[in-house]
Formats: structure tokens, C-alpha cells, sequence
């Protein structure tokens, strides 16, 4: 468990305490400049310009413990390996940093050791035919993998991924979301996954926590916190794209763009969207327009296509409509 | 407005063992917005620094109109080009921005005015010109880079690289949008290179899927997601992708359909049904909530059958771990990885 207290993560932002479960992903959500690099930076010690009171993982002061010393691994949105080693030797390295033996016997069954572990882990990552290669001859997501491959063989209590998929293309994205999962999952460890994409706190988190202007918005189960945001940023951040807004006496009202339908349905409030344009990728159409002045967005799935300037009347179930006070 | 032609095109980088591409064939239509679809690795960049002459073919050539241009210097050659990042001089203001290349190229002071004045219009850059560059959000700057590319009246074509990166996510479309607006109402022609699916199938009149094999698919965006010509195309696209599955492990062969053939599966061309009910039946392992709509739980299911494994969209409880059968409403049917046809159930 890591408990931190009194979080400031932006000079002007509200301090925010929170409790990492063993175990357990927590997703991370928030836009660029939300503080999700800063948190990072602040569990594994390194300079950031957030700071906080009491860090405590496992019953332990983590906050005096020096950077090196602690239970931490942490990968980066930059696939950072030692350019000048094999994948074998990155993914061995935090192993032999831990193992500084004295003896020969114990260095030779230190090697064995690592070796095996190097195996073990290179086999889960699908980077068992790239040992001996070094990272300038691989590709981005191999990259990536052998990060975490090096991060893993750490065996931290704390693990950070801080936008670990970003600069990777769409479909190893995927690939390697659903990696993770498994990876991540039954090692007991506290995993903290950053990102700006609702969806990877649905497909990878226990936990999400939203971020937003370094403030703690909402901390719950992701669907919790989909279905029930106790702000209209916070409904915001777990929607893409963007919720549409419904001005209402003292405050707004706010629908997402899955939960507007093209059909009549019982007991909805109808509106008359003007069409825009309709864009579809296949599965899923999108069609933007405007209603009562407000930028709108229906998701629909199948192929749907509405001609641009033509008003329809669209419906939203009353309870999929949040009101949000001022 | 101008018709691209590529030809055998083969390039190969000095020193390395293989071909970057080979044999690629290509035809573009004058004013068509045609996207360039990779992972990459499949020689996307190498296809756009050939078309715009950073780089010289090894072998085959590329046609503007019928003309060979395959080894003219980039300036020679009548291009405009967006990339992922915007290219602005930030201490200009926009106006003097969107005029830049039109000095460079010596128009006439009279003409520079009344083009900047139309680009600006078919923007919506009226209110914006003469304000600095610096203080645009990246979504107006990378508007501006558009309207750079777009400035000469008689550009060839426009190479747009991975433009909306740096757009603000939620802007994306309203780009997307300008560009394609922007695309029709000048009649250029537009190659979009991305890996971003959804871009290429929301931007496009038609895509071309390229992989280190080359271009497996050059058609529609509804043809690409619906009947992808190849296994790999399918996988490709769609998220997740194309699930294919054996005939032989079905639970019965469907009339016209044999053994030795697979189909191809989209999540919502399938549902869950009770065991026995369906072409297959499977357990499933996993599920990913995609959120709710309409007061159901809606998720993509995965399901271990004896075919193969297949994603289902489900709407509602799925229980993991039961047996559960699939029913399938249409599939693409493939031979040996290839698209012989199609099957409604």
C-alpha cells in the first residue's frame, strides 16, 4: 500500500491525499499539463516542482529514502535503454545492480539467476528471439518492451508507467494494452498507469484517478466514476469525445455523446440537433452539429449518415442527463 | 487537380540488405484526399519523401499529370506539404505567414492579397490574420500550416503527414473537417499519411493500406472496414481488429461455405446467444466496459471457441467463465488470407 498525503502537484493547486492499493492499477487520467508526469516524478524521487507531506509505502517512510533506495521502477513515454547493451544485458541490469556479491560462488549462481529471470521475462514480453540485438535495431514497441521488461526485472513495489504507450502506434498500442493487463495483474504490485485516454482506464484500470490542472477531481472504479462524476470535468476526462452541454437553471447539464439516440425512445427529452457533418470510422459514426447554440456530438454505432445543414430531433434517456451545479 | 500515377516504384536505402518498397502501384485521382494507411516500418515516410523528392527511386517512377518527375530536385517539383508539427514563423502574424511562399515565389502584391484573403475565408482565418502566430492554440497554428500549404493556386498536390498530432483531441474532427471542406471546394488533391485508422477513415474518398509487403488495398473507407482483401488488412483495421475463424471448427458448415475456408469477424457482426444456438459456442475469458448506453453495460467480450478466438460486442451482463454461444449475422469469407467473398446468416 502507498499512502501519500498532502500532494501539491501545481504551485496554486488544492493539496490531495491518496491510497495506492497493492495490486491494484490505478489509472492515472488527465489532460497534457494535468500533473500525471509530476506525480510520477514525485514517488520515484526525482526533481519535480510538485511536493508533498508524508509518502508511505508498506508501512515505510518513503520520502526520506534517496532515489536509488527505493522500491520504485518507472517507465517513460521515451523508450529509454542503455544504447551500448543488448536486450539481454538491459532487461539484466536492475538484477545486477541488486546482486553486488563478494564471492565467486555467489556471483556464478547470482548469474544463473539473472539469466533465468532475463528468460522468464523476455519470454512474457515476446522479446525471447531479440536478446542478443541492441536497441537501436529495434522498433518502437520493441523498444518500449524491453523498458518494461527492465522495469519488471526491478521486481519494485511500486511500478509507474507514465504514458508508457504514447508515442507508439495505434495497433501495438493495443497489442500491448492487452500485455499489460496480464503482465501487471498478479504480481501484487502497486502499478500506476498514466494517461489522457478514458478507454485504457477502462481496459487496464481497478482504479482511476482524475487529474485536472493538478488537482484531484475523482478517485473510484473506473465505470464508477463513468456513470457517476461528481463533476462535469470529471465527466469530461472519462468521455470521448467531449460530453455535450445543456445550459439549465443554476448550473449545466451535460449528456454523453453515446447516450443521445438518432430513434425515438420512451420517456426521453427530445432536442433538434442541426447536422454539421458526419464522419465514420467503419464501426462506429460520429455526427457533430450544434443544439441550442452548444457544440454537440452524437456517437452511434453502425454507419450512419446525415446530410450537413439538416435539423434532426434527437433523445436522451432523463437519466443519462447529469446536472451539475455552477 | 492533379493525378498521380506511381509506377513499379522501388527504393532501397544505401547499404541496407532489402527494399524499403517494392513494385508499388498507385493511381491517384486529380482531386481525390487519398490516405497512405501503415503501422510503421512499412515505408510510409519513404513513399512521401520520394513524391516529394527528398528521395530518388531505385527503380519506377512517379507521374503529375502524365509527366515523369521521378528525378526532379523537391523545388521542381509543384508541392505543398503539412507535417505533424506546425511550421510557422511565430513572430509573423498570420497574415504575413499565409502569404510567405507567394513572395518567395514573386506574385504580385495585388494577388498575394486577394489569395490570402480567399485561403483565409475557406478557413474561417478572417478574425485571425493579423494576430502573432505565438499566441495561437496549437489547433489555429496547425490551421494557419494548412493554409501555407495551400496558398500557391496551382500546388499539384498537398502531402499532409500525420497533421493532427499535436491538435488538441477534441479539435481533431473540426480539422479534419476544414481539410476536407477546403479539399473539395479548391478541387486538390490530398495524400494523407497516418497509422491512425479512424483518421484515414473519416478523411479519405479512399484508402491505401501499406505494409512491408506494400500496398495490400486500395479502396473505400466502407470497403476497407467491411471487406478488407486480405487477412492483414482486416486485422489492421478496426479495433480490435478482424477475428478469423476456421469453417472446419465450426459447430455446422454454413450452405456455400467449405471447410478449408475462414471467416472473417467484426465485434458487431456477432452476438452471444445461449449454447448450442449459435454457429459456435466458447467460453469467455475476458471482458473490456466500453461504458453504458441506454442503461445497458456495453463491453467487448472475448470469447475462446474451437474456431478461434472471437470478439463480441455485447450489450449487458456477460458472466465470465460460462459457456456461451455466438451467433453470426455477416462475415467476409477468406481463401489462403485473401477475399473470395461475403456471407449473411
Amino acid at each position: 500500500m502507498l499512502e501519500l498525503r498532502g500532494v501539491r502537484l501545481k504551485e496554486d493547486a488544492a493539496a490531495f491525499d491518496h491510497v495506492f492499493n497493492a495490486g491494484e492499477i490505478c489509472v492515472v487520467l488527465g489532460a497534457n499539463l494535468a500533473g500525471k508526469t509530476d506525480l510520477c516524478r514525485l514517488v520515484a524521487g526525482l526533481p519535480t516542482q510538485a511536493s508533498l507531506a508524508t509518502a508511505v509505502l508498506d508501512g515505510v517512510d518513503l520520502v526520506s529514502q534517496p532515489t536509488r533506495v527505493r522500491s520504485v521502477a518507472l517507465v517513460t513515454q521515451a523508450f529509454v535503454n542503455y544504447p551500448n547493451w543488448t536486450v539481454a544485458q538491459n532487461i539484466g541490469s536492475p538484477i545486477h545492480a541488486r546482486t553486488s556479491s563478494r564471492t565467486i560462488r555467489a556471483r556464478r549462481s547470482a548469474k544463473t539467476a539473472t539469466a533465468e529471470r532475463v528468460d522468464e521475462l523476455a519470454q512474457a514480453l515476446g522479446l525471447s528471439d531479440l536478446l542478443a540485438r541492441y536497441p537501436h535495431e529495434l522498433s518502437g514497441g520493441e523498444q518500449q518492451r524491453v523498458a518494461l521488461a527492465r522495469a519488471l526485472a526491478k521486481d519494485a513495489r511500486v511500478l509507474l508507467l507514465d504514458e508508457p504507450l504514447v508515442n507508439l502506434d495505434y495497433k501495438l498500442r493495443e497489442a500491448l494494452q492487452g500485455e499489460f493487463k496480464t503482465l501487471l495483474h498478479d504480481r501484487g504490485t502497486i502499478v500506476v498507469y498514466t494517461t489522457s485516454e478514458p478507454h485504457e482506464a477502462f481496459a487496464l484500470g481497478d482504479q482511476a484517478l482524475l487529474l485536472r490542472d493538478g488537482e484531484l477531481l475523482q478517485a473510484d472504479a473506473p465505470l464508477e466514476v463513468y456513470c457517476r462524476p461528481n463533476s462535469l470535468d470529471a465527466m469530461d476526462l472519462m468521455s470521448q469525445p467531449r460530453t455535450n452541454r445543456v445550459a439549465i437553471a443554476n448550473g449545466t447539464a451535460a449528456v454523453r455523446p453515446e447516450h443521445i439516440s438518432l430513434q425515438a425512445i420512451d420517456d426521453a427529452i427530445t432536442y433538434q440537433l442541426h447536422v454539421i457533418a458526419t464522419e465514420t470510422n467503419g464501426s462506429e459514426s460520429f455526427v457533430h452539429g450544434s443544439c441550442d447554440g452548444a457544440d454537440w456530438v452524437v456517437r452511434q454505432s453502425g454507419i450512419t449518415v446525415l446530410q450537413t445543414g439538416e435539423t434532426v430531433p434527437v433523445y436522451v434517456r432523463r437519466e443519462d442527463l447529469l446536472e451539475f451545479s455552477a | 487537380m492533379t493525378r498521380i500515377a506511381i509506377e513499379d516504384l522501388a527504393f532501397r536505402y544505401p547499404g541496407a540488405p532489402s527494399d524499403t518498397l517494392s513494385s508499388l502501384q498507385l493511381e491517384i485521382c486529380s482531386g481525390e484526399a487519398h490516405a497512405l494507411l501503415g503501422a510503421s516500418g512499412a515505408g510510409k515516410t519513404t513513399l512521401l519523401n520520394l513524391l516529394s523528392g527528398l528521395l530518388r527511386p531505385s527503380s519506377g517512377r512517379i507521374l503529375f499529370d502524365g509527366k515523369d518527375v521521378s528525378n526532379l530536385a523537391p523545388k521542381l517539383r509543384n508541392i505543398a506539404q503539412v507535417f505533424q508539427f506546425p511550421v510557422l514563423y511565430d513572430a509573423m502574424n498570420v497574415a504575413n505567414n499565409l502569404a510567405f511562399p507567394l513572395r518567395n515565389f514573386g506574385f504580385a502584391p495585388s494577388d498575394i492579397e486577394s489569395r490570402v484573403a480567399r485561403i483565409a475565408d475557406e478557413l474561417d482565418l478572417r478574425s485571425a490574420l493579423d494576430r502573432k502566430v505565438s499566441g495561437l492554440s496549437l489547433f489555429e497554428k496547425q490551421l494557419v500550416s494548412v493554409g501555407k500549404a495551400l496558398i500557391r493556386p496551382n500546388v499539384d498536390v498537398v502531402l499532409l503527414d500525420e497533421p493532427l498530432t499535436a491538435v488538441e483531441p477534441h479539435r481533431k474532427w473540426q480539422l479534419r473537417q476544414s481539410l476536407k471542406r477546403v479539399q473539395v471546394d479548391l478541387g486538390v488533391t490530398m495524400i494523407y499519411v497516418t497509422h491512425d485508422q479512424t483518421e484515414a477513415l473519416t478523411f479519405a474518398d479512399r484508402v491505401s493500406v501499406l505494409t512491408v509487403d506494400g500496398i495490400l488495398q486500395t479502396a473505400t473507407p466502407e470497403a476497407i472496414y467491411a471487406e478488407p482483401s486480405f487477412e492483414a488488412v482486416g486485422s489492421f483495421v478496426g479495433s480490435p481488429g478482424m477475428d478469423f475463424v476456421n469453417v472446419a471448427g465450426l459447430s455446422r458448415v454454413p450452405s456455400n461455405l467449405d471447410a478449408s475456408q475462414k471467416l472473417g469477424l467484426r465485434p458487431e457482426w456477432v452476438e452471444l446467444c445461449v449454447p448450442g444456438d449459435g454457429m459456435t459456442a466458447g467460453v469467455c475469458d475476458d471482458i473490456v466496459v466500453l461504458g453504458t448506453a441506454f442503461g445497458e453495460r456495453v463491453g467487448i467480450a472475448t470469447v475462446t471457441t474451437p474456431a478461434g478466438t472471437i470478439n463480441v460486442r455485447t450489450s449487458g451482463d456477460v458472466a465470465l467463465g460460462t459457456q456461451l454461444g455466438i451467433r453470426f449475422k455477416r462475415a467476409a469469407v477468406y481463401r489462403d488470407t485473401a477475399l473470395v467473398g461475403s456471407h449473411e446468416f
